[in-house]
């Protein structure tokens, strides 16, 4: 025995990437970014408000299709200092991601927040309030990001 | 602990090579119309057991669209990493330790349109000696046992065609079967596009879209669902080696050992006789001689006798695959569940135009891997 291991390179050469998703909550959500709206579902039976609104209560496991706009702040719920990026490699400039719950929503939205200077002093339970890009037009990245009030 | 345990709801979707809807829509509207049809809601479940398979679906921890949907949020649920017949197995090991009454199983799949089902299991072959030659395959795998058989039994292209064509006669009168080709016969089979000789593009099983979703409850509950319970008796699952090179692909020892064990478990002593149907995963037409034999349904090397004697179609002394099997649907992870499910619709006579009088006791059988490599039997009884 010479050899304890040996590497086999070979290829790994899978298709493109395809992936059917339903489309009901995604496309009523961009469809109201695009109109700077932060639009979800409501279920009728046990009140949770989704955003974005998927068409049935995973609660209630029943369908539900009653469209309610959320407000465009809320509340800071948790979040995090990136000071490296996945690799862990240190960035120049550190960001903070978080999650909001925005007024009249039972689900979170995540974003990158900003209106800091010193990460020390963001605290979980600060307002926030959502900033639009410049330009809308039906993404996810037409919510620039939430903004400290 | 539970001692008994009954199959006591069963639905399946209509399958198809390209679902209009979503993974996760399929298995709510599926789902919901079985607590529909029987009357439950989710908290009937105590728990929930999918299968899926995370390179298949795409993406990892497949079943995380899907656990909503069934009625598993905030409840026990797990996932099983092979054909449904598997997560059935779970769900039925789980019932008998008395911790759970019913359980949920469902397998899903997105086969027909999103993945490339040969592309992608191509890669679960040995990496150090099968991938990089790219020579063994699923196709292959069946092809080299196919052509050891046909040689072996002189079992010809025309038998072969044949058992086919019965296959794909069954799964036309079933209404849940994606393949439909009423005008199929013995001379387009045979001259069907050539892959791995012996086998043509007829012999494959059709990948597709779709989802079977199964109740199973303990003695105690059964009465609860359903008055026509159907008792899982036996149980059997062995597999053999990964390396395709070390297997006797016609031998088979290990499914032979598998039913061995489930026939003991359910006080068969003669199946040949005391089987009235075999619902069994085949990914080609070709694994039905080897596979039905294994399980002891028929001598050794009778495939050529089976096709000609009609023993095997749905009128014949032992039904293969009334259904049409997988030859009709193969939503791969859902197809072991499906045969369970088409059993149970056999004994409770709910099995439409391809109903065989006065079934009892049925064998299901489902396979993971290359040629078989992987078997689950199960013993069903009314
Ligand atoms: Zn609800």
């Amino acid at each position: 025995m010479t050899q304890e291991t040996r590497i086999i390179e070979s290829t790994w050469d899978l298709t493109a990437y395809q992936f059917k998703i339903e489309a009901d909550a995604l496309s009523l959500f961009v469809k109201g970014l695009k109109d700077r709206k932060i639009l979800g579902r409501k279920c009728g039976t046990c009140g949770t408000v989704y955003v974005p609104g998927p068409t049935y209560c995973r609660k209630c496991l029943i369908d539900i299709d009653q469209v309610v706009e959320v407000s465009q702040e809320g509340r800071l719920d948790a979040f995090t200092v990136s000071l490296a990026d996945v690799r862990g490699k240190a960035v120049d400039n550190p960001f903070i991601s978080c999650t909001v719950k925005l007024d009249g929503s039972d689900s979170f939205l995540m974003g990158v927040l900003e209106g800091w200077t010193d990460w020390r002093s963001v605290k979980e339970g600060m307002r926030v309030k959502v900033v639009w890009k410049d330009v809308t037009q039906g993404a996810l990245a037409d919510l620039s990001h939430f903004q400290l009030i | 602990m539970n001692e008994r345990v009954a199959v006591v709801g069963y639905k399946q979707t209509k399958h198809t090579i390209d679902s209009p809807v979503a993974r996760e829509r399929m298995v709510y509207e599926l789902v919901k119309s079985l607590y529909h049809d029987m009357g439950i809601t989710k908290d009937d479940i105590d728990t929930f057991v999918l299968a899926s398979n995370d390179f298949t679906d795409g993406r990892t921890i497949s079943e995380v669209f899907t656990v909503p949907r069934i009625g598993a949020y905030m409840k026990d649920e797990t996932k099983v990493e092979a054909d449904g017949l598997n997560a059935a197995l779970y769900a039925y090991m789980r019932i008998l330790t008395g911790l759970y009454n019913t359980a949920l199983v469902i397998g899903f799949s997105m086969a027909g349109s999103e993945f490339r089902v040969p592309l992608t299991q191509s890669y679960t072959m040995d990496p150090a000696y099968e991938r990089p030659r790219g020579i063994i395959n699923f196709y292959s795998t069946a092809a080299l046992q196919a052509g050891a058989y046909m040689k072996k039994y002189k079992f010809t292209d025309e038998d072969l065609a044949q058992l086919t064509l019965k296959n794909i006669r069954n799964a036309n009168n079933n209404p849940f079967a994606a393949r439909k080709d009423p005008g199929a016969s013995v001379e387009k089979i045979l001259g069907s596009r050539p892959l791995y000789l012996p086998l043509r593009e007829a012999h494959v099983s059709t990948y597709a879209d779709g989802a079977c979703a199964v109740v199973l409850s303990s003695k105690k509950t059964a009465k609860k669902f359903t008055d026509k319970p159907v008792w899982i008796d036996g149980v059997g699952h062995f597999m053999d080696t990964y390396y395709v090179g070390d297997r006797d692909l016609l031998a088979m020892e290990h499914l032979t050992a598998a039913a061995k064990k489930a026939y003991k478990m359910a006080g068969i002593k003669n199946p040949k006789k005391e089987i009235d149907l075999a619902e069994i995963h085949t990914n080609f037409a070709s694994e039905e001689p080897v596979l039905t034999e294994a399980l002891g349904l028929f001598k050794p090397g009778s495939g050529k006798d089976v096709v000609k004697s009609g023993a095997s179609a749905i009128t014949g002394t032992l039904p293969v695959n009334p259904s049409g099997g997988p030859l009709g649907a193969n939503p791969v992870n859902a197809t072991g569940l499906i045969r369970l499910a088409e059993a149970s619709a056999q004994l409770r006579k709910e099995a439409g135009q391809n109903q065989i009088k006065g079934a009892k006791t049925a064998v299901v059988h489902a396979q993971d891997g290359p040629g078989a490599q992987l078997n689950t039997v199960f013993i069903v009884r009314r």
